[in-house]
């Protein structure tokens, strides 16, 4: 077959899981091209300006640890960063930033322009070439045809999109733009199990509008933390957010007109996030809640746009227009851009392998919202993830996975491959049983060496992060060996900042500062000059909290090693269950629907009994049977 | 790897226990065992020992221990064979003292399983304890359905409700900080947890009975010759099993037999008069009773009620005074003479019965029963006598302690939180799994989650 261009990996899709994908595949030396329905849409924030947040902000400092690109692009256009659960322990802090959506784009662009071996292509894909069950490459709608030995799908939510305002319905993959009909039928024909979800977005607002003295102000950070390890300065000027509330009369307005919400009505047939209601569902589901909070997030610095977050909704327009009305602060507003719902095809990532491949179809990747979730980040970390492991494939290499001990990234695709989804997934900090370990300030302690052995850390990142991990073990090194003793001015003034708690006849830094109330600041200056003098205020951070949970990582190790200690024996592909002597019909059935290849996989799936492990496992350390 | 123990002689009463601890602390957790911290043995070697329990020091037992080194065991790790006395009652302390010590108590098939994973298992062995596991389970499952289990689960359901609701309650405020949350509050957590805490030290408390009530009671009648001891051996077990006479020193050796009490197995045992003994076929038989004292769990000492007590009545009182016993004064039937309950003072339950008529055993069995509490009646407590549970509401129990504590000093929701969900693993271990998807479903129908 003849093809007007051939590519190693093709990507479908200019989205934040699609962008990372063909930067690490061209990265990683494959000749890679973006395909996408409109260039100047690359990196669109299709809702939330916003990158980050609990647990997101996470995944967002674990790309940038592998070497992605999401976390430079929003240190170089973020307007407002700020670290949430500042006050609260280290391992549930995390960095989010709201973005110029217009910059952000840009930015991304322009980073993704930079790339050597990466090609940008505007066209929409409508078919997959397909020979002897392996990929060859893809057909546009316009004719061409480009190879590839690798293709990944990061089609968001294109794939048959179909968008709700009241009871209006129409074809599109984001408001204004065409969906993607003939590549979702392509999918539904190679027999991939095609499921559907909902999400929905708020309306945009004029900003000159609005009475921005009705509503409270929230500050960004003074220091703030940047995503990347590579960012020394934030130099975006810094803006302000605003927080209103929703009243009585906005509420009773919209439980006499729910009929034309299609969330009501019927109409609407996928499934939602129940994290990410709509302002509908919030006043029909806590109906006893007095008001809701509503956030106003201005779009970026250049525009009036604002975006009000809270308030995502598929009410008829004119409605929406209405009801933003009954909101104290925005009686003279005026609505640029509507809400709406979209519903759109995802599939099954239990198709997938950790390395995010089809099994139905080798060379084939699923990326993103395609796999059912939800969020710019959670895309992101997917098309990391893909877009390594088609360079790979195309390279010969072996595939990289990440699993859920040492990372978000291996808890997501973890829970995608072996649970499946039925609404969209968005990561939570509670999702990992490695809260306490899994940091975004050792996100780079964690992952930079797989970047760098992957060759998507550059010379420069790596000389800095080795320079940040020998800071970190010199101020941990001068926290175990700095003692105060009872005689030593510093000793008393430690007490007396504790409310003169007794600290014995001399304590090690390192067990002062596990105690509630010392302070990085105070633990700082007990220092000795030259540790003070040599590492910066980020490096202790990541010191004390490596110090104030290595107790409780042990103590977690030993309860995962005890449940772990079998997950190595591999299940013999093909293995038939039913010939399992002891199991019942629905353990049999549970082994079946999953086909765990791991005992470990198996012991993940949930409802078998330990009483039907035993059997398994013991039946797979029995040597093969002859017949 | 921890390090695991359990029985590996089938339950019940034998001449001989075998205890197998296995894992890398093996031989820690026998030199704690036999306070012998400096004991080095050597492998596939027999050694007599004894196990020490207890601030004063008691033996427990005399054992035969076997040390097999890695990976040259059943299980191709530190294994210690512990071969005790097949008493029920000694094969349970051993355990508890191990558990004291850091040894887990394994799950069924659990060595087993350790043994296939370190390649020591061939075919027909691991067919056949395939086998052994399935039939174990399916009899725990008929168990479990029946009874226990949902019991259990039942009785754990509130503990388990309101130790996710404060879960919840931490989670949410830690993953939602956008959120227009309801405030914290620490007093109604630290009175939840707390209240968790208690009913789960409850229901593990009930093992002490619990465990009894599956294993049975030993319960030894002694006192000086001649009180009627035999009689009313004869009549508990409704048997002339003991040759009775109206000489004293009759009964030369120890003679046992169970009886059902309520409900319950007791294992009964005659015991030789205490008294100098005359010649050496008796002062062998006062030996064994000596022994049969030191075993039992529960004494029944009885005196002759139709004549003042000797010095020999009062000795046997004062030997036992300790123990857990009951004061049977015998021979009612022909009338009362010592004043035994002014003669001992109000330390011990007294009972007044008559071997011969019967008369008075009902009161008798009462008071055998009596720890027991309502344990035959309808509105029976559910008691725990599975180790493995107990083990697991023990593990509970502590996890919740260590939140608490750190709840009390303010410490970081997300340290709580480790041990509020290690207590839930340990609760799920008998009830069922709460899996991530329950707690988070469970946030997101009590608060309205949505910047």
């Amino acid at each position: 077959m003849a093809f007007d261009e051939a590519f190693d990996v093709i990507v479908i899709g200019g989205g934040h899981a699609g962008c990372e994908a063909a930067s690490a595949a061209a990265r990683l030396g494959a000749a890679t091209a973006l395909v996408t329905l409109n260039l100047d849409l690359i990196g669109q924030m299709s809702c939330n300006p916003a990158i980050g947040g609990i647990a997101k902000g996470h995944l967002v400092r674990e790309i940038d640890a592998l070497g992605g690109i999401m976390g430079r692009v929003i240190d170089r256009t973020g307007i407002q960063f700020r670290l949430l659960n500042r006050s609260r322990g280290p391992a549930v802090q995390s960095p989010r930033a709201q973005a110029d959506r217009a910059l952000y784009r840009k930015e991304m662009r322009a980073t993704l322009e930079n790339t050597p071996n990466l090609d940008l292509r505007q066209g929409m894909v409508v078919d997959l070439l397909i020979r002897k069950g392996k990929i060859q490459g893809v057909a546009m709608q316009d004719g061409r045809t480009m190879a590839a030995q690798a293709v990944i799908i990061a089609a968001g939510t294109f794939l048959n999109g179909l968008v709700h305002t009241g009871r209006r319905t129409y074809t599109a993959g984001r408001a204004g733009e065409p969906a993607s009909i003939e590549l979702a039928e392509t999918l539904k024909r190679l027999g991939f199990p095609v499921g559907r979800l909902k999400t929905g977005t708020p309306p945009r607002l004029d900003g000159r509008t609005i009475d921005w003295d009705a509503f409270e102000s929230q500050d960004a950070d003074e220091n703030p933390v940047a995503f990347s390890f590579s960012t020394d300065r934030i130099e975006q000027p810094q803006i302000k957010c605003f927080i209103g509330y929703t009243t009585d009369r906005l509420h009773e307005a919209i439980r006499q007109n729910l009929h034309e919400s299609p969330l009501y009505s019927g109409q609407i047939m996928g499934t939602g996030p129940r994290y990410c209601p709509s302002i509908e569902d919030k006043v029909v589901k806590f109906a006893d809640k007095q008001r809701h909070q509503l956030f106003l997030e201005p779009e970026g610095h250049d525009t009036n746009e604002v975006y009000l977050n809270g308030f995502s909704t598929s009410m008829p327009a004119g409605m929406q227009q209405r009801f933003v009305r009954m909101i104290t602060g925005l009686e003279e507003t005026k609505i640029i851009r509507p809400g709406y719902a979209i519903e759109y095809d995802f599939v099954d990532p239990r198709e997938l392998g950790a390395d995010l491949q089809c099994r139905r179809l080798p060379g084939l990747f699923h990326a993103g919202q395609v796999n059912g979730t939800t969020g710019y980040e959670e895309a992101a970390c997917q098309g990391l993830l893909a877009g390594i492991n088609a360079a790979l494939l195309v390279q010969g290499r072996s595939a990289f996975r990440l699993n859920r001990e040492e990372s978000y990234i291996g808890v997501l695709v973890d829970d995608l491959i072996k649970q499946g989804v039925d609404e969209p997934y968005r990561i939570f900090t509670s999702r990992a049983e490695y809260r306490l370990a899994l940091r975004h300030d050792n996100a780079d302690a964690r992952l930079s060496q797989y970047g760098r052995d992957l060759g998507l850390v550059g010379d420069m990142d790596w000389e800095r992060f080795n320079q940040r991990r020998d800071r970190i073990a010199r101020i941990e090194t001068a926290l175990q060996s700095t003692k105060l003793r009872k005689s030593d001015i510093s000793y008393r003034a430690a007490s007396e900042a504790l409310g003169g708690v007794d600290l014995g006849d001399s304590i090690a830094l390192s067990d002062l500062a596990k105690r509630a109330g010392a302070t990085p600041d105070a633990i700082f200056k007990l220092l000795p000059g030259d540790i003070q003098t040599s590492t910066g205020r980020t490096d202790l951070e990541a010191a004390l909290a490596d110090n104030l949970y290595s107790g409780y990582i042990k103590a977690q190790k030993v309860v995962v090693e005890r449940l772990r200690s079998h997950d190595f024996a591999a299940i013999p592909v093909g293995l038939d269950f039913r010939t399992l002597n002891g199991l019942s019909h629905e353990m049999v059935e549970r082994l079946e629907r999953v086909q765990p290849k791991t005992f470990g996989e198996a012991r993940s799936i949930p409802g078998l009994t330990s009483a039907a492990l035993a059997t398994l496992f013991v039946s797979l350390s029995l040597p093969a049977k002859t017949t | 790897m921890d390090t695991i123990v359990a029985v590996a002689t089938p339950p019940g009463r034998s001449a001989i226990a075998l205890i197998r601890l296995s894992g890398p602390r093996s031989v820690d957790i026998l030199r704690s065992l036999t306070r012998e911290e400096q004991f080095t043995p050597e492998p596939n070697r027999v050694v007599l020992k004894k196990i020490i329990a207890g601030e004063l020091g008691e033996v427990v037992d005399q054992v035969v221990v076997t040390y097999f080194a890695a990976p040259h065991s059943f299980t191709g790790e530190d294994v210690i064979e512990i071969s005790c006395h097949g008493s029920p009652l000694i094969v349970r302390r051993v355990l508890d003292i191990a558990q004291m010590f850091d040894a887990r108590l394994a799950g069924p098939g659990e060595f087993t399983l350790r043994a296939c994973k370190n390649g020591k298992m061939d075919l027909s062995a691991a067919e056949a304890i395939r086998d052994l596991i399935n039939a174990r389970t399916n009899a725990a499952a008929v168990q479990a359905t029946r009874q226990l289990n949902g019991e259990i689960s039942r009785a754990l359901r509130p503990c388990k409700e309101q130790l996710i609701s404060v879960i919840v309650t931490l989670e949410s405020a830690l993953e939602f900080v956008e959120d227009d949350l309801p405030q914290v509050q620490l007093a109604e957590m630290q009175a939840r947890l707390t209240d968790v805490q208690l009913q789960i030290q409850n229901l593990a408390d009930t093992y002490s009975t619990g465990h009894l009530l599956r294993d049975g009671i030993k319960v030894a009648i002694v006192g000086r010759p001649n009180v009627g001891k035999s009689s009313l051996f004869n009549k508990l077990l409704r048997l002339d099993r003991a040759i009775v006479t109206d000489i004293p020193g009759t009964t030369r050796d120890s003679l046992s037999e169970s009886i059902n009490l309520g409900g319950i197995p007791v294992w009964l045992t005659d015991t030789a008069g205490i008294r100098e003994a005359e010649d050496k076929i008796e002062a062998i038989g006062v030996e064994r009773t000596h022994r049969a004292i030191a075993d039992a769990d529960l004494l029944l000492v009885v005196v002759d009620g139709s004549t003042e007590l000797l010095p020999e009545d009062l000795r046997v009182i004062l030997q036992v005074h300790d123990a857990s016993h009951v004061l049977v004064v015998n021979k009612c039937d022909l009338g009362q003479r010592s004043d035994v309950e002014n003669k001992i003072g109000n330390r011990s339950k007294v009972v007044h019965l008559s071997a011969l008529t019967g008369e008075g055993l009902g009161a008798l069995t009462a008071a055998i029963l009596e720890p027991f509490g309502s344990v035959d009646s309808e509105v029976a407590g559910l008691l725990i006598t599975d180790s493995r549970h107990h083990d697991l509401l023990r593990r509970a129990q502590g996890a919740l302690g260590e939140a608490l504590n750190l709840l009390n000093d303010r410490a970081g929701e997300e340290l709580v939180l480790v041990g509020l969900h290690n207590a839930l693993k340990f609760l799920g271990e008998i009830t069922g799994e709460t899996t991530t998807e329950d707690i988070l479903g469970e946030i997101f129908s009590t608060f309205c989650i949505g910047k």
